[in-house]
C-alpha cells in the first residue's frame, strides 16, 4: 500500500509537470493558433537554465552559480522565453508553416548544442550535481517526493488560474479573434503578430517552467531528455485532451502519460519477451493513430473548447448559471 | 462513437483479464522478484535483456536465490529517461524489488540513480552505463554504495586501443567516434593516449547518431591521410562510415573498440575489407569457466555472444544474484550491495559463471565463506566507485564471429596505464 | 575545400528531389508535411523488395551496371517503386489530410503529419526490422576525378546526381510545355482563380502527390544506394530537405530544386569551420540566415 502510493505520488509529480508544459503549449496552438514544433527545446531551456544557474559547481563547465532556487528556475524560465522571442520575431509574420518548421529546427539545434558544447552543459553526459532545494531538512524519500508534488501541484494550478485570467482578458480575445480570421483583426487596427508573439513567448516560458521542474525533480538533465519524443508526447496530450480547454489539457497529460506508463508497464509483463523487440514500435503506432483518429473523429478533444464569452450583456448570474 | 466505445470495453476487459491472469501466475510458494530496465525495444538491447533472463534461468535452474525462485520483471526504457525512470519507480514502489538491473544508456541510469534507487535503498547494477559522471556521483558519496556497474571504464578500452596502435607501428591514426557520452569519452582518452605514445592524430571526428550522410566526415578524417583509423562507433554508423571510409580509399589499418564486435557489421562491411582490423574488449579470464560461458551461451542461444554489452549483461546479473544468496533472504538493498564485495573476492573460493558455478557458491556463502566470481568479462572486481577494472583482450573478425588475438593481463594494462601519465 | 563542395552538390540531388515535392504538397494544401520524408523510406523500402524479387525472378538482373553497384534489378524497382510511393502518397491523402482537411483544420493538417510520420516510421521499422540493409554489399571504390584538386567520387553517386538531374529536367519540360504543366501552375499560383478556368482541384491535388511520392521514391533509392537504408532515414532527412523549401521560397519548384543543393553545399562546406559534431544543426542555421536575410526564401512570395 505504501508502495502504490509512494508511486503513485511520484507519477502524479511527472504528470503534473508535464501538465504545464501542455498548458503552455495550450496558449500556443488552443487559443493561438501557433504551431510549435519544437516544445522540446523551450522545455530544454528552462530545464538547463535552471541547472546551471542553481547547480553546484562541476569541472569542466559552465554553471554552478549555486542561485537561490526560484531564481533559478525564473532564470531557466527567462531562456526559454528568450529563445521563443527570436524564433518569433524571424517568423511570426509569415505564414504559419515557417513557425513550424523553425521551431522543430530550433529543437534539433538545441539538442545538438547541449550534446556537444561540454564547456556549456556537459555535453552528452548531461548536467548533475543539483542539490534538490530543502533537501537537507526533507531528505530525499517519499516526505520529499510528496512535499514536491505540492509544489508541483502548486505551480500547476497558479499556471492553470493565470491561463484562465488571461484568455478572459482583452489579450485572450484578440487571440482568438486572430486565431479565428486574422485579416479582419488586423483591419480593426490590431497588431497581430505582436499579439502571435507575446503569446508564443508566454507559452514558452510556461514550457520552460515545466522543464525546470522537470530537471529539479530528477537532479540531472543530458540530451537524452530532450529528445524530438517529447515534443511528440506532449502535443499527444493537447490533441487528446481539447486543445483551447485548459481542463482538457492537464486531462490530457495525465491521460496520455497514465497510458504511456501503463501499456509499457503491460507489454512488458504479458508480452513474451521475443515480442519485447516490437513493443516500442508498436506503443509508437498505438500513439500515432490515437492521434490521427482523434483528429479525424473527435478534433476538438475529450474536453471541447468552451467558447468563452468574457463581455455580455446579460446579468452575470445568468452567465454562471450556464 | 458507439464503436469507439465497444473498442474501448473490448480493450478494458482484456487488460483486466490479463491482470487477474498476472496476479494468478504471482501467486506461488516463494518467489522473489528482481527488477530490470533495459531497452528492449532496441534491436541491440534485446540480447542484452535476454541474456539476463537467461542468468535468472540459470540460477533458478540452481535452485534459485535463498530457496525461493528469482522472477526478473523486465521493463522497456525505450531510451527515453522519463520512461526508464517511471518504469524504475514503478518496480521498487509496486514490486518491492530490492535489486534494479540496469539502464544501459548513462542518461537513463543516472536519473533512475539520483531519483528512485539511492532514495530507496535499492541495489543497481548496470552493464552498460560507461559515463565518467557515474565516478564522481560515486566519489561525492551519493551513490551510497548502491551503485554497480560491470562495464569496464573507458580509460581502459582507450589505453588497450593505444597499446595496439603502437604495436601495429602506426604512426598517424584519424580517430572517429560516436558523438554521446561513452564515444566523446573514448575520444578525448584515446587522443591524449596517442599523443603521450608519439602518436599523430590527423583527425577527431564525432559521428552523430542518424544523420543523413557520413560522407563529410569521412572526407574530413581522409585529409591528414593518417595510416591508420580508430573506431569507437556502433554497428549502423560504424557500417556507413567504414563502407564510406574505405570506398574513398581510406587505409584497411582500423582499430575498433568492442563495440563494433557484431556480426552485422562485419557481413555489411564486407570480412575482406577487415583483415588488418582489430579490436579491443575487456577479457574473459584464463580459465575454463570463460569457454564455458561461451559453449553454454553458443548452445543456448544458437549463436555466440557477439554484441555489445552481453558478457557485461551476463555478469551484472549473476554478480547480482550472488550478492542476494550472500545476503540472505529478505535482505535490504543495502545489505545487498554490501555482499558484492564477497563474491568479488580473489582471496575466496573460485567459482565458474553458471548454474553449477552459482550451486557451490552457495554451499561456499552457507559455510560462512566468500567467493571469487570467475566472470564472462574477467575476473571481475569493483573499486569503492562501483567500477571494475578488467584485463583486455584483442580481437580480429573471423567467419565465426570475433576469433582472439591477445590476451593482456590487469597488470600489464596497468602499467601501461601508468606510463602514459 | 573542393571535395566538400563536389560532396555536397552529390548529397545536394537528392534534398532536391524531396524538397520539389514537399514545396510543392505545402504551397497547394496550405501545411507543413512532417511525413513527406516519410515517402522517402517507403520508396527505399519498396525498391528494396523488388529488388530481391526481381533478382528471384530472373538472375542475371542481378549483374551490376557498369562501375555502379546498381543492379539492373534495382534499377527496374525504382521506376516500380516510384509508382506504389505515389499511390501511398494518395492513400495517406485520402485515409487521414483529406478527412482533416474536409474538417476545416487546415491547421491540425500539420499535427495529422507529425502523427502520420510517426505511423509510416514505426510500420516500417516492424516489417524490415530496425536494422540497416543495404542494396548490394560490395564496396564500390571511388575514383579519382583529379589528382589536384584531388578530388574523389563514388560511380554510384554521379549515376544518382545524374540521375537526378534528368528527373528533374523532365519535370521541367512537363511544367512548361504541357497542359498539365499549365493547370498545376495555374493552381499553385491562385487556386480559386484555376478553379474557375476549369481546372479540377481534387485532380490537381492527386496528381501532385503522385509526384511528389514518385520524387520522393527516387531520392529515397539514392539515399540508399550510396548510404544505407534504414527505418528513420526520412526522420534524419527531415530537416535539411524543409530547410531546403525555406531557402526555395515555399512554392517555388525550381526554388526547392535550387535549395536542395544550397543546402547540401552549405552543410558540407560548414565542417570546414564547425566541429562535425554540429552537423545535425546546419539546416537549422541555413533556416536562419534565409529567415534574416530573404524571409520568402529565394523565389518565394510573400503571402500570409
Amino acid at each position: 500500500m505504501i508502495g502504490l502510493i509512494s508511486y503513485l505520488v511520484f507519477f502524479s509529480t511527472v504528470a503534473a509537470i508535464l501538465s504545464i508544459a501542455v498548458l503552455g503549449l495550450n496558449l500556443q496552438w488552443g487559443n493561438s493558433g501557433l504551431f510549435n514544433g519544437g516544445v522540446v527545446a523551450f522545455f530544454g531551456a528552462g530545464a538547463y537554465g535552471t541547472l546551471i544557474l542553481g547547480g553546484t559547481s562541476q569541472a569542466g563547465h559552465l554553471g554552478g552559480y549555486e542561485l537561490f532556487y526560484p531564481l533559478a528556475l525564473l532564470g531557466g524560465m527567462a531562456a526559454a522565453g528568450l529563445m521563443a522571442w527570436i524564433v518569433g520575431l524571424l517568423t511570426i509574420r509569415l505564414r504559419h508553416d515557417y513557425l513550424a518548421i523553425s521551431t522543430f529546427g530550433v529543437a534539433v539545434a538545441f539538442e545538438n548544442l547541449m550534446r556537444n558544447a561540454e564547456g556549456l552543459a556537459g555535453g552528452a553526459q548531461g548536467l548533475r550535481g543539483f542539490e534538490r532545494p530543502l533537501h537537507a531538512w526533507l531528505g530525499d524519500g517519499f516526505i520529499y517526493n510528496a512535499c514536491f508534488l505540492v509544489f508541483v501541484l502548486v505551480l500547476l494550478i497558479a499556471t492553470y488560474k493565470f491561463l484562465e485570467v488571461l484568455i478572459r482578458s482583452p489579450f485572450g480575445r484578440l487571440l482568438r479573434a486572430i486565431r479565428e480570421d486574422e485579416t479582419a483583426a488586423r483591419s480593426l487596427g490590431k497588431d497581430s503578430a505582436r499579439i502571435r508573439l507575446t503569446s508564443l513567448i508566454i507559452g514558452s516560458v510556461i514550457i520552460g517552467l515545466s522543464g525546470g521542474l522537470y530537471a529539479t525533480f530528477y537532479a540531472f538533465i543530458s540530451p537524452q531528455d530532450v529528445l524530438p519524443i517529447l515534443t511528440f508526447q506532449i502535443w499527444a496530450m493537447l490533441i487528446v485532451g481539447g486543445a483551447g480547454n485548459n481542463r482538457g489539457a492537464v486531462a490530457g497529460a495525465f491521460l496520455i502519460w497514465a497510458a504511456w506508463t501503463a501499456s509499457g508497464w503491460g507489454l512488458s509483463r504479458f508480452a513474451p519477451l521475443e515480442m519485447q523487440l516490437y513493443t516500442g514500435s508498436i506503443q509508437f503506432i498505438l500513439i500515432g493513430l490515437v492521434i490521427v483518429g482523434m483528429l479525424l473523429w473527435r478534433p476538438q478533444g475529450l474536453f471541447p473548447e468552451k467558447l468563452v464569452v468574457s463581455q455580455s450583456g446579460r446579468p452575470k448570474s445568468e452567465i454562471n448559471r450556464e | 462513437m458507439k464503436k469507439q466505445a465497444k473498442h474501448a470495453a473490448l480493450a478494458l476487459g482484456l487488460v483486466t483479464g490479463l491482470a487477474t491472469y498476472g496476479s494468478a501466475a504471482m501467486a506461488q510458494d516463494c518467489t522473489t522478484k528482481v527488477g530490470a530496465v533495459l531497452p528492449t525495444s532496441v534491436d541491440w538491447g534485446k540480447p542484452i535483456a535476454a541474456t539476463a533472463q537467461y542468468v535468472v534461468d540459470l540460477v533458478n535452474e540452481a535452485g534459485g536465490v535463498g530457496g525461493c525462485k528469482i522472477e526478473m520483471v523486465l521493463r522497456d526504457s525505450q531510451v527515453d529517461p522519463k520512461v526508464g525512470v517511471d518504469a524504475a519507480k514503478a518496480l521498487v514502489d509496486l514490486d518491492g524489488v530490492q535489486v534494479l538491473l540496469g539502464a544501459v544508456s548513462s542518461g537513463v541510469s543516472m536519473p533512475i540513480l539520483t531519483s528512485v534507487t539511492v532514495p530507496a535503498g535499492v541495489m543497481q547494477m548496470s552493464c552498460c552505463s560507461s559515463s565518467t559522471a557515474f565516478t564522481g556521483l560515486a566519489k561525492e558519496g551519493k551513490a551510497k554504495g548502491l551503485w554497480f556497474r560491470t562495464f569496464a571504464t573507458s580509460g581502459v578500452q582507450a589505453a588497450v586501443g593505444a597499446m595496439v596502435t603502437r604495436d601495429q607501428g602506426y604512426k598517424s591514426v584519424a580517430i572517429m567516434y560516436k558523438n554521446d557520452d561513452w564515444g566523446q569519452d573514448i575520444g578525448k582518452l584515446i587522443a591524449s593516449d596517442f599523443e603521450a605514445l608519439g602518436i599523430k592524430v590527423t583527425a577527431s571526428v564525432a559521428l552523430n547518431d542518424g544523420q543523413a550522410s557520413y560522407r563529410a566526415e569521412v572526407t574530413e578524417a581522409l585529409k591528414g591521410q593518417p595510416e591508420a583509423l580508430y573506431m569507437a562507433l556502433y554497428p549502423k554508423e560504424g557500417t556507413a562510415a567504414v563502407r564510406e571510409w574505405l570506398s574513398l580509399g581510406g587505409s584497411q589499418n582500423m582499430i575498433v573498440a568492442n563495440s563494433l564486435k557484431s556480426d552485422e557489421f562485419r557481413d555489411n562491411v564486407g570480412l575482406q575489407y577487415l583483415g588488418k582490423a582489430i579490436g579491443t574488449d575487456t577479457a574473459s579470464p584464463r580459465s575454463n569457466s570463460a569457454s564455458a560461458f561461451v559453449d553454454q551461451y553458443t548452445a543456448h542461444f544458437g549463436k555466440a555472444p557477439s554484441g555489445p554489452g552481453l558478457a557485461n549483461s551476463y555478469d551484472a546479473t549473476m554478480i547480482a544474484l550472488l550478492a542476494m544468496e550472500a545476503a540472505g533472504k529478505g535482505a535490504d538493498g543495502a545489505k545487498i550491495a554490501s555482499m558484492v564485495s564477497k563474491v568479488t573476492d580473489s582471496a575466496g573460493t573460485p567459482i565458474t559463471a553458471d548454474a553449477a558455478g552459482f550451486k557451490k557458491a552457495k554451499e561456499v556463502l552457507a559455510g560462512g565463506g566468500s567467493v571469487y566470481y570467475q566472470g564472462a568479462t574477467g575476473n571481475v572486481r569493483f573499486d569503492a566507485n562501483g567500477d571494475v577494472s578488467a584485463p583486455a583482450v584483442t580481437w580480429g573478425f573471423s567467419d565465426a564471429g570475433a576469433k582472439e588475438l591477445s590476451f593482456i593481463s590487469l597488470t600489464d594494462v596497468d602499467a601501461f596505464i601508468a606510463s602514459l601519465k | 575545400m573542393i571535395q566538400h563542395l563536389v560532396d555536397g552538390i552529390l548529397v545536394g540531388s537528392i534534398l532536391s528531389l524531396g524538397a520539389i515535392g514537399l514545396t510543392m504538397a505545402m504551397h497547394m494544401l496550405r501545411f507543413a508535411n512532417f511525413s513527406h520524408a516519410e515517402l522517402l523510406s517507403i520508396g527505399a523500402y519498396c525498391a528494396l523488395v523488388f529488388d530481391g524479387v526481381f533478382k528471384a525472378i530472373y538472375a542475371p538482373l542481378a549483374a551490376a551496371i557498369g562501375p555502379l553497384s546498381l543492379t539492373w534489378a534495382l534499377a527496374l524497382a525504382i521506376v516500380i517503386s516510384m509508382g506504389i510511393t505515389g499511390g501511398s502518397a494518395i492513400l495517406i491523402d485520402r485515409l487521414v489530410f483529406r478527412r482533416v482537411r474536409a474538417k476545416g483544420g487546415e491547421l491540425s493538417m500539420v499535427f495529422a503529419s507529425f502523427g502520420v510520420a510517426m505511423i509510416i516510421r514505426n510500420v516500417l521499422g516492424l516489417m524490415f526490422g530496425l536494422q540497416v540493409q543495404l542494396y548490394s554489399k560490395d564496396i564500390v571504390f571511388a575514383v579519382v576525378l583529379s589528382q589536384d584538386p584531388f578530388l574523389l567520387v563514388k560511380p554510384d553517386q554521379i549515376f544518382s546526381l545524374v540521375a537526378a538531374l534528368i528527373i528533374m529536367f523532365v519535370f521541367h519540360l512537363v511544367l512548361s510545355r504541357t497542359t498539365f504543366g499549365y493547370s498545376l501552375r495555374a493552381v499553385a499560383e491562385n487556386p480559386e482563380l484555376a478553379q474557375v478556368s476549369g481546372i479540377s482541384l481534387i485532380r490537381m491535388i492527386t496528381l501532385i502527390w503522385i509526384i511528389g511520392g514518385g520524387l520522393a521514391a527516387a531520392a529515397g533509392v539514392f539515399y540508399g544506394l550510396t548510404n544505407q537504408v534504414n527505418p528513420v532515414l526520412g526522420r534524419d532527412l527531415l530537416l535539411p530537405i524543409f530547410a531546403a523549401t525555406i531557402v526555395g521560397g515555399i512554392g517555388s519548384i525550381y526554388g526547392a530544386a535550387l535549395g536542395g543543393f544550397l543546402v547540401g553545399i552549405a552543410s558540407n562546406l560548414a565542417l570546414l569551420i564547425l566541429p562535425s559534431g554540429y552537423s545535425p544543426a546546419m539546416p537549422f542555421l541555413i533556416i536562419i540566415v534565409v529567415l534574416i536575410l530573404r524571409p520568402t526564401g529565394l523565389f518565394g512570395e510573400e503571402r500570409h
